[in-house]
């Protein structure tokens, strides 16, 4: 199946396939998705948010200085510990972390990030530094910063909140909207700029 | 000594007193009412879906997709295609996928198609099995499992034979083909206890000879030959998906929303069920506002009888003032008689919603499928029944205080 879905996407990516196929997912500026999985003590979490609400603009990086906001962003949004701030007594440590800019018509590497669900080797993260290059060709529409993250804790027990310091450092941003599955079900939660705390027990 | 003149002060006007304990019992039982249909709706949907960690089906809203397919309420969503469905079911992350078939009818019953493994999958109120009362899951072809409130409805036993029919309300049944029912599922307070279920071969078998919904004229098919028909479905409904590790669920959530060959949507049943709260919220608060503000009128109701009663008290006042009594103890007295009141009203509301309870229960359950479980007040509504009588002391403070400023003269003077 692996091989098959893969190249049904691989066909999507060339615009002339015999089967076309035109679907957007939902894009509301100032409105973040961020998906956070735990089992034992690893937690995997997902970013997606518009790219107005992290550098800005959406529209394609001309200017050197488009191209360094971008790239600083990627930067930032690589450190996921400095935007989710966990508890201490938690001892989280990020084994793996990527990020990238995604404009809306290519959705042509999710199976590259799957490679990562096995969190044995998180050596070669390299990888995805020249997906972000290759999406830079945009036209005009939405684009979308797109981050993964899979971090150990070593007492996940502790992990009582989030605080968000991600509305500190991205001032566009409004609100994200999370969604947590863990074994005992799933929850979502809005977290506004008013409010950017994420209060998580009674949840474990 | 201040209590038992209450007391005795209260018995004394029993019929009055009686009223207002009625309004604020009535009230009370009202408030308690509407809380634990709320509760009780809440935590009646929350146990319908249990273990299972997405649900798949056609793209239209996460709360019509959830609603309709474990609750078969709502509009029907679309149906999706086998094709898809077994793509889905070949994703690496899928631990156990388990399809939905709906849209026939056995009498006021839905008809569910689905795999045997539903029996194993499918889990309510924190992870129970679905268990038989009699019989097994079904076996052959033509056979059904029926929930528990189709038997106790229909008088149905294992070995009788039922008949199936297209959509709901139908006016056309499937006669050439009769079921025979091979199980009776225990009754577990979720939708499945109004089911009958079959296999999705069989939703494939009754429909051999129909086409758009009306039989082929001179043309049966035998049940032999049905038997030997390929009976894959072309479609389902839905499907529930249990994920390997729920470091994967988004992953695989995500790959089916962007499925390509179909508009497909995959939820959390959790989640969505937040947003059905989320919408029926706003109802929520507005219905349980109503019903406070009920509870606020007979505590008003009580203060306008404590003022009129004044009137009629006046001797009584100055006799208590002329043998000593100072103001405060009047106060008190008429605090105490409010307080009193408010808190036989309360525990009798408290007994009321009981007893309504226990006569509603079966009806509520068999006409909505909502199970009120009959338990312990908890805390929160202890904190109420505290609430009211707080209140009935707060209200009653203000016909006190003009007792309290009568002066004993007033009383002593005999008016014309």
């Amino acid at each position: 199946m692996r091989t098959s879905l893969s190249l049904v996407l691989a066909a999507l990516a060339i615009p002339a396939a015999a089967q076309e196929s035109r679907q957007l997912d939902a894009h509301e500026h100032g409105v973040g998705e961020l998906n956070i999985a735990f089992e034992g003590n690893i937690m995997a979490m997902e970013l997606h948010v518009p790219g107005a609400d992290i550098v800005g603009f959406e529209h394609a990086a001309t200017s050197a200085e488009d191209r360094t906001a971008i790239e600083n962003a990627v930067a930032t949004l690589a450190r996921p510990l400095e935007l989710f701030v966990l508890p201490e007594g938690a001892e989280c440590t990020v084994t793996q972390a990527s990020a990238e800019l995604e404009s809306e018509e290519s959705h042509d590497q999710h199976e590259e990030h799957e490679e990562h669900d096995d969190h044995d080797d998180h050596a070669d993260d390299d990888g995805h530094e020249d997906h972000a290059e290759e999406h830079h060709e945009d036209e005009a529409g939405h684009t979308e910063f797109h981050a993964e993250y899979t971090l150990t804790c070593a007492h996940p027990g502790a992990i009582t909140g989030f605080k968000f310091a991600y509305f500190d450092v991205f001032q566009n941003a409004r609100e994200l909207e999370v969604q947590i599955v863990s074994t005992s079900g799933a929850r979502a939660f809005e977290v506004e700029r008013d409010a950017p705390t994420l209060d998580l027990r009674g949840m474990f | 000594m201040i209590l038992r003149l209450a007391i005795a002060s209260l018995l004394a006007r029993a019929l009055t007193v009686g009223m207002t304990v009625l309004a604020i019992a009535l009230s009370v039982a009202l408030f308690l009412g509407v809380e634990k249909v709320r509760t009780g709706a809440k935590a009646s949907f929350a146990n319908t879906i249990s273990g299972t960690d997405l649900i798949v089906g056609a793209r239209s809203g996460s709360v019509q997709l959830l609603l309709y397919s474990v609750f078969r309420i709502g509009n029907a969503t679309n149906n999706i295609t086998w094709d898809s469905y077994q793509d889905i079911a070949a994703q690496p992350q899928v631990d156990w996928i388990v399809p939905i078939s709906l849209g026939d009818s056995h009498r006021q019953f839905r008809v569910m198609g689905t795999s045997p493994e539903f029996f194993a999958r499918y889990k309510y109120r924190q992870g129970r099995s679905l268990a038989m009362t009699d019989g097994v899951v079904m076996a052959d072809l033509f056979d059904a499992v029926i929930g528990a409130d189709v038997a106790t409805t229909l008088g149905y036993s294992v070995g009788d034979p039922i008949v199936v029919a297209h959509g709901l309300a139908s006016f056309t049944e499937h006669k050439d083909q009769p079921f025979r029912i091979s199980g009776i599922l225990e009754k577990t307070g979720t939708p499945v206890d109004r089911t009958v279920i079959v296999s999705l071969e069989a939703i494939e078998a009754i429909h051999v000879d129909w086409q758009s919904g009306a039989q082929i004229p001179g043309q049966s098919t035998p049940v032999d030959v049905i038997r030997q028909m390929d009976l894959e479905p072309k479609a389902v409904t839905a499907a529930l998906i249990g994920v390997k590790s729920p470091l994967q669920t988004f992953a695989l959530q995500r790959a089916i929303n962007e499925y390509p060959e179909e508009p497909l949507l995959a939820v959390l049943p959790g989640v969505a069920l937040q947003e059905l709260w989320a919408i029926v919220g706003v109802a929520e608060t507005a219905l349980l506002g109503v019903s406070a503000m009920v509870v606020v009128t007979a505590l008003i109701g009580m203060m306008a009888t404590i003022f009129s009663s004044l009137n009629e008290r006046r001797r009584e006042m100055a006799i208590f003032r002329a043998m000593g009594a100072r103001p405060l103890i009047i106060v008190g007295l008429l605090v105490l008689e409010a307080m009193l009141t408010a808190a036989i009203g309360a525990v009798l509301g408290l007994s009321l919603l009981y007893l309504a309870l226990f006569i509603a229960q079966p009806i509520v359950d068999s006409a909505f499928g909502l199970w009120l479980p009959i338990e312990a007040p908890s805390l929160r509504k202890l904190w109420v029944l505290v609430g009211v009588i707080a209140a009935g002391a707060i209200v009653s403070f203000v016909p006190a205080l003009r007792a309290y400023r009568i002066s004993l003269a007033d009383g002593m003077l005999v008016r014309t």
